[in-house]
């Protein structure tokens, strides 16, 4: 009567473990009712326990992504090209992933397992950081979404397809600013990964911490603030001067202290605005000291973010 | 001309969803208040059986029912509105709510009360989960289906609160002279106790609260323990708690 439990990768798991059959049970008239809502809430456990563990693993990947962007240094059209690859690669496992996760996160399960998915947050700020360093502008949720789409739907092909599409898995389709990635040919009604706003939203949160390190260490190294032209090849900078990561930083800022606060999770949400305004602030005193003594700071310094990091609030 | 850092449409979309959040959320509190209401009131109603001696416990009963009426317009009202979002997004605002307002109804039917056409009100009847849906006129344990309904988490729980309430009872019972009922209550318990031992359980919510049961099975067993060294047990309850 009671079902089959299986194992991550759909074998049939034998139930004896420490736990189970083993004891005694006792039989009286509720012990069949139980029974049944024992096996419902044991698909429950296990399905969470898939989600939670694959969820890591996109975690971790994620950050491994943001960690090769942030070997990047200037804002342009392409990445160079071993951090693209590095980038792709780590994509291409993060789709297998998302592929597999998403039958079990559809209708209903979206919103119950919220809480085992915060890797889509991860997600999102590297798709988003990845974004900006190639068009300098905010990937929105709606571009997001088709990515994820994407990805999900690339981890579903068959693996050959796979790796024929890796190589350009982030090149080719985030680069195009908002063009809907045109699928080629959509399976019928595969399922997706479904982002909710507040995915999007704290992964922007945790997008502009990235600019501020990247700014840092860019700026550190290259003496100038990464923006629009600050590669000097840059083809149409237009008469007024290009806009720089400072720019950028400031209308972030903006844009999440005049969005209303979102009911439900006001500690998290007051916490994430003040790293944010800290990041704000950090990439300003950079544009400051580029202005007040560019030429006077030596090639190759770069400030200790570690240190700044773990003391958050020593500039208040 | 570069695009900008952020599309000008984007605070506005953002918004209107945050915007939107929050008045589901103020709507959600008025009606959630409303069932509040209701559930506290039965609830109150229902504590009055610890004072009452069995033969009276059918107007009490009526009274309950009556309170359980007004919690399943409330809960009409729940669902009606709440099915219109994603359920799990809101679920954690109603379900400590739903939850006592189950065991108040499962309360009630195993008093006696509650009875139908098909199924007359006897003591000792356990409703399912199903049945508790059908008092409620709600679904129960959806799985396609992103719509209000009862889980199988809420109605253990409700299970948990109606065993600690009866292992009060039994001791109440006893002291107005009616000792069959602590033995009927501590059979009951004894099998929902070994019931709950078939599950399978994470070390969530489920697990701190079952814990209780457990207790509850101790105390009920050193009640009928005390009756039966001192020869108070009727006879013709002999044959039910044992």
């Amino acid at each position: 009567m009671s079902g089959t439990k299986r194992d991550w990768s759909g074998n049939a798991k034998r139930r004896d473990g420490p736990r189970g059959p083993q004891k005694p049970v006792v039989k009286n008239a509720y012990t069949p009712m139980f029974e049944a809502l024992r096996d419902e809430l044991d698909a429950h456990h296990d399905r969470r326990e898939r989600l939670v563990k694959a969820s890591r693993d996109v975690t971790a990947l994620s950050k491994k992504i943001i960690f090769s962007l942030q070997r990047v240094r200037k804002i342009e059209r392409e990445l160079p090209s071993n951090i693209q690859a590095e980038v792709d690669s780590r994509l291409a496992e993060i789709a297998k992933l998302l592929a597999a996760m998403a039958p079990e996160i559809q209708g209903i399960n979206r919103y119950r397992y919220a809480r085992s998915l915060m890797c889509l947050e991860e997600l999102a700020e590297a798709l988003t950081f990845s974004h900006y360093l190639r068009t300098q502008t905010l990937l929105g949720p709606d571009e997001l979404a088709s990515l994820v789409d994407d990805l999900v739907r690339r981890g579903a092909a068959p693996e050959d397809a796979v790796m024929a599409d890796a190589g350009d898995t982030a090149g080719a389709d985030t680069s195009a600013p908002p063009a809907p990635p045109a699928p080629t040919e959509s399976p019928t009604e595969s399922p997706t990964v479904a982002l909710t706003l507040d995915d999007y939203i704290y992964g922007v949160f945790d997008l502009t911490g990235e600019m501020m390190r990247f700014a840092t260490t860019s700026t550190a190294l290259t003496g100038t603030l990464a923006g629009g032209a600050s590669d000097g090849s840059a083809d149409e900078a237009g008469d007024e001067p290009p806009r720089t990561i400072l720019h950028d930083m400031h209308e972030l800022g903006t844009f999440f202290e005049m969005l209303p606060v979102p009911p439900g999770n006001r500690v998290q949400w007051e916490k994430k605005l003040a790293v944010t305004r800290q990041s704000v602030r950090k990439v300003e005193r950079l544009g400051y000291d580029r202005i007040v003594r560019g030429s006077e700071r030596p090639k190759g310094w770069v400030p200790d973010l570690d240190a700044e990091d773990q003391a958050p609030g020593e500039e208040e | 001309m570069a695009p900008p850092m952020i599309d000008p449409a984007l605070f506005d979309q953002l918004k209107a969803k945050i915007d939107e959040d929050t008045i589901v959320r103020k709507e959600l509190d008025q009606i959630l208040d409303n069932l509040n209401t209701h559930v506290s009131y039965t609830q109150g109603v229902l504590s009055r059986i610890h004072s009452t001696p069995r033969s009276k416990y059918a107007t009490l009963l009526s009274q309950v029912e009556d309170g359980i009426k007004k919690e399943t317009e409330s809960i009409g009202k729940l669902s009606a509105f709440a099915s219109q979002y994603p359920y799990y997004k809101y679920n954690y605002k109603w379900t400590r709510m739903v939850q006592d307002a189950i065991s108040t109804v499962v309360l009630c039917a195993w008093l006696g009360g509650l009875s139908t056409e098909s199924k007359p009100g006897e003591l000792g009847r356990l409703l399912t989960l199903e049945q508790v849906g059908e008092v409620f006129n709600v679904p129960v344990n959806l799985k396609d289906q992103d719509a209000f309904h009862i889980t199988i988490e809420e109605y253990l729980l409700g299970l948990i609160s109606v065993v600690d309430e009866l292992s009060r009872l039994a001791v109440n019972a006893v002291t107005l002279g009616d000792a069959a009922m602590a033995v009927r209550i501590s059979g009951f318990i004894r099998d929902l106790h070994a019931g709950f031992q078939v599950l399978n359980l994470k070390n969530d919510i489920l697990r701190k609260r079952m814990d209780s049961v457990k207790y509850a099975v101790k105390k009920v067993e050193d009640v009928v323990y005390d009756l039966s060294l001192r020869n108070l047990i009727p006879q013709e309850a002999q044959g039910q708690g044992q």
